[in-house]
C-alpha cells in the first residue's frame, strides 16, 4: 500500500519486513534527471556550500581542464531530482527507498559511500538505475525502532558512460515500538 | 583570472602521509539550512519546517547528506586544488548539524597510493575528514579518496 504521507509529502509505501525483503535484487527502469548539468545550479550550490573551486566558477580554466565547467562531486543527486508538480499533472517518482513497503512512518539517511568515474560537466544528462541491495532485521537506534535499508544507484552519461556508482544505507524508523 | 577564486593546485609528488588538511568552520543559520531544499530541490521537511522536525525527536530543522557532502568535497578540494578529482568518498551519519550550529571539518592524510584500473595509473591519496559540531561532537565521519596530478609522466 502507497500513501502519500502528510508530513513529508513524500509518497511512502507502508507493508512488512517481509514484503520489503522481496523487493531486494529489483531494479528500476532507467530514469533521466529532469535537468543537464548546468552553471547556474552548480555555483548556487556552490554558494552554500561556499566553495570557490575555479573548476566550478571559471569557465576557461573549467574548460582547459575539464572540458567544461563541472558539477561538485556533492550534487550527484541533485542532477535526478523530480520536480514536485508539473502541468501534465504527474506526481514524480519517489526514492526507491521510500517506496519500499516498511511499517516506519519517517527515514533519516544513515551512511552513503560514492564511487565516481567521471567528471560531471555542463551539458551532461544524466540518468540513473537504483536498486534494493538489502533490508535489515528490525533494529533500535536512539531515534527509534525500524529498518535500514541499502540501496545502489548507478549513474550514467546520456553516451552511456558510467559517471558514479552510489551505495546509501536509510534507517526507515517509527517513534514509537514496532506491533504496538 | 576570477579574483577570489582558488587556483592553487598541489601535485601527487608534493603531499606527505600525516599531512594535515585547513581547517573550515561554518556557522548554519536558519538561513543556511533553506539553502538545502533551495539548492538541491530536497524538499524532506526536516530540512525546513522546525514542527516535523520535533515531530520526529530532533530539536530543530537540520542541514541534508548532499550539504554535508558538499562540505566535506570543499575540505578536500581546496586542499588538493581544482584538478582534483574525487574517486571515492564514504560517509557515515552519527550525528546531525542543526540550526543554530557551527560546523567544523578536519582532515589529513593516512596514505598515499597509486593505482592502476583499465592500465591507466592514478596518483591518489586517502584523506580521513571529520565534521563535528561546536561542541566538538562527531557528527560526520568521512573518508575521500582524492586523484592528483602527478609532475612525473605516468
Amino acid at each position: 500500500m502507497a500513501t502519500v504521507d502528510e508530513g513529508t509529502g513524500y509518497e511512502i509505501a507502508f507493508g512488512t519486513f517481509e514484503e520489503a525483503k522481496a523487493m531486494v535484487g529489483q531494479a528500476t527502469p532507467v530514469r533521466f534527471g529532469r535537468v543537464e548539468v548546468n552553471a547556474p545550479m552548480i555555483q548556487h550550490f556552490s554558494m552554500m556550500t561556499e566553495d570557490a573551486n575555479a573548476s566550478y566558477w571559471d569557465e576557461e580554466y573549467a574548460v582547459a581542464t575539464w572540458g567544461a565547467l563541472v558539477s561538485p562531486p556533492a550534487m550527484l543527486m541533485v542532477w535526478l531530482m523530480p520536480l514536485e508538480w508539473d502541468p501534465e499533472g504527474s506526481r514524480p517518482e519517489p526514492l526507491l527507498t521510500a517506496r519500499v513497503p516498511l511499517p516506519g512512518t519517517t527515514f533519516v539517511n544513515a551512511s552513503t559511500d560514492t564511487e565516481f568515474f567521471a567528471p560531471m560537466r555542463v551539458g551532461d544528462h544524466l540518468n540513473v538505475v537504483e536498486e534494493v541491495v538489502d533490508v535489515s532485521e528490525e533494529k533500535k537506534t536512539a531515534l527509534g525502532v525500524g529498518h535500514f535499508v541499502t540501496t545502489l544507484s548507478t549513474y550514467r552519461r546520456q553516451d552511456g558512460q558510467l559517471v558514479a556508482k552510489n551505495t546509501n544505507v536509510l534507517f526507515r524508523f517509527g517513534a514509537e515500538e514496532e506491533g504496538s | 583570472m576570477i579574483p577570489g577564486v582558488d587556483y592553487h593546485q598541489r601535485y601527487w609528488e608534493d603531499v606527505a602521509e600525516g599531512e594535515e588538511l585547513a581547517p573550515v568552520e561554518d556557522e548554519i543559520t536558519y538561513r543556511r539550512v533553506v539553502m538545502n531544499p533551495a539548492t538541491t530541490w530536497d524538499y524532506f521537511p526536516g530540512h525546513h519546517d522546525p514542527e516535523y522536525a520535533k515531530a520526529q525527536g530532533q530539536p530543530t530543522i537540520y542541514i541534508n547528506t548532499m550539504h554535508f557532502l558538499g562540505f566535506i568535497d570543499r575540505l578536500a578540494t581546496a586542499w588538493g586544488g581544482p584538478a582534483s578529482f574525487i574517486t571515492r568518498r564514504k560517509m557515515s551519519m552519527r550525528h546531525s548539524i542543526y540550526a543554530g550550529d557551527t560546523m567544523v571539518g578536519q582532515g589529513r592524510v593516512v596514505r598515499k597510493y597509486t593505482d592502476e584500473p583499465g592500465g591507466r595509473t592514478r596518483h591518489l591519496v586517502e584523506l580521513e575528514i571529520t565534521v563535528e559540531n561546536q561542541d566538538g561532537q562527531l557528527c560526520v565521519p568521512a573518508t575521500v579518496h582524492l586523484e592528483l596530478p602527478a609532475r612525473q609522466a605516468s
